[in-house]
């Protein structure tokens, strides 16, 4: 009920930031879209803890804090190895286990690497190994090695 | 003053998105292989949705936002599909 | 504050056809699929959402929508890098000059 309950306001504040409209009809016809489309998916049982929910939300904002400082540091690492005349790129596949049991964590974690600089995932194999992409093999190994273990601190936190 | 500077930046942005996307299109038709003209494809939906904005930017008219929005969800719903069919041989 | 947001959307716009035009430049010069695909799909990505943030600054769109279509743009970049990649790997195009291979570990250096 509670997971119904925040799904229904979930896709409404959505609906609400789409058409940025908030008068009373505009809300109730959003509150019937989200009821009418979470009719059409299978529900999902999730228990939640709510004594942990301080934490998870502290760990969702150093994740998106992390996952914005991954972008702009990869934006300016893409630019200048294309604009270096002499292309220095030393381009490898790693394999990076994920370390999340869930497969929920998995491909979240998947996201934030291929996010991150100068790294892309290319295959997943059964065990959740993350066979990456890396631009730049010089300096990598650790440096994913270290980043990965951060994320999944994170995720940990945020699904328990 | 600043909003002709503003306006001009804007019409060269757009200028040079269309020569991105006439690139991009040149990449299309002569690709090495099949991957390198979806990733083609999948930059000129990208490049779309920018030019999308861009008019939003010189109208100062948030309808075109809403296209880009289409446009952006379509755009990455048709590569995925187009990159599982190359990937699998089928659509489904 | 009218002037600020001016400046704002003046930055982002120059910004974003910045990255725009070097995600292209990678685009054309990176040698093989999987390298071209950090090109397109990090910077092509980057370019938009400072678009976006000019239009937000200076169209009266709100930021709601603005902020949805930049999650959307940050949900989807990955997914698509990755599918063309897995694309890539699967039908068997291989990188060009490889320093490490753990997929095809009999092929490394």
């Amino acid at each position: 009920m509670v997971s119904y309950v925040r799904a229904v306001l979930l896709l409404t504040l959505v609906y609400l930031a789409l058409t940025s409209n908030l008068q009373a009809s505009n809300i109730v016809v959003g509150v019937l879209l989200a009821v009418g489309v979470l009719a059409l998916l299978r529900p999902q049982r999730r228990v939640t803890d709510w004594r942990a929910a301080g934490t998870a939300v502290v760990a969702v904002l150093r994740y998106i804090f992390v996952l914005a400082h991954d972008m702009v540091v990869s934006g300016m690492q893409v630019a200048r190895i294309v604009l270096d005349p002499k292309l220095p790129i030393q381009p490898g596949i790693i394999a990076i286990p994920s370390g999340c049991q869930s497969e929920l964590g998995t491909a979240l974690s998947a996201h934030a690497i291929t996010l991150a600089p100068g790294e892309m995932v290319v295959e997943i194999d059964d065990d959740g190994v993350m066979y990456t992409h890396v631009l730049d093999m010089a300096h990598a190994e650790t440096a994913v090695a270290e980043a990965q273990e951060l994320r999944v601190a994170l995720l940990n936190k945020i699904f328990p | 003053m600043l909003t002709t500077v503003l306006l001009t930046a804007v019409y060269l942005s757009l200028l040079i998105h269309m020569g991105l996307i006439a690139v991009a299109v040149w990449r299309v038709w002569r690709g090495e292989n099949v991957v390198d003209r979806l990733i083609g494809v999948d930059v000129v939906s990208t490049l779309f949705v920018a030019v999308l904005v861009l008019l939003a930017l010189i109208s100062r008219d948030s309808i075109y936002i809403d296209v880009a929005l289409a446009l952006a969800a379509l755009g990455f719903i048709s590569t995925l599909a187009l990159a599982k069919y190359v990937a699998d041989e089928r659509m489904f | 504050m009218e002037t600020i947001l001016q400046l704002l959307a003046l930055t982002a716009v120059i910004a974003g056809t910045f990255f725009s035009v070097v995600g292209m430049l990678g685009f054309v010069r990176l040698p093989d699929v999987y390298t071209r695909l950090h090109a397109t799909g990090k910077v092509g990505v980057f370019g938009v959402v400072l678009l976006l943030v000019a239009a937000a600054a200076w169209t009266p769109l709100g930021w709601g929508r603005a902020i949805l279509l930049i999650i959307l743009l940050m949900v989807a970049g990955p997914v698509t890098s990755h599918a063309l990649a897995s694309a890539a790997f699967r039908i068997g195009l291989h990188m060009k000059q490889p320093v490490r291979d753990d997929l095809r570990p009999d092929k490394a250096p």
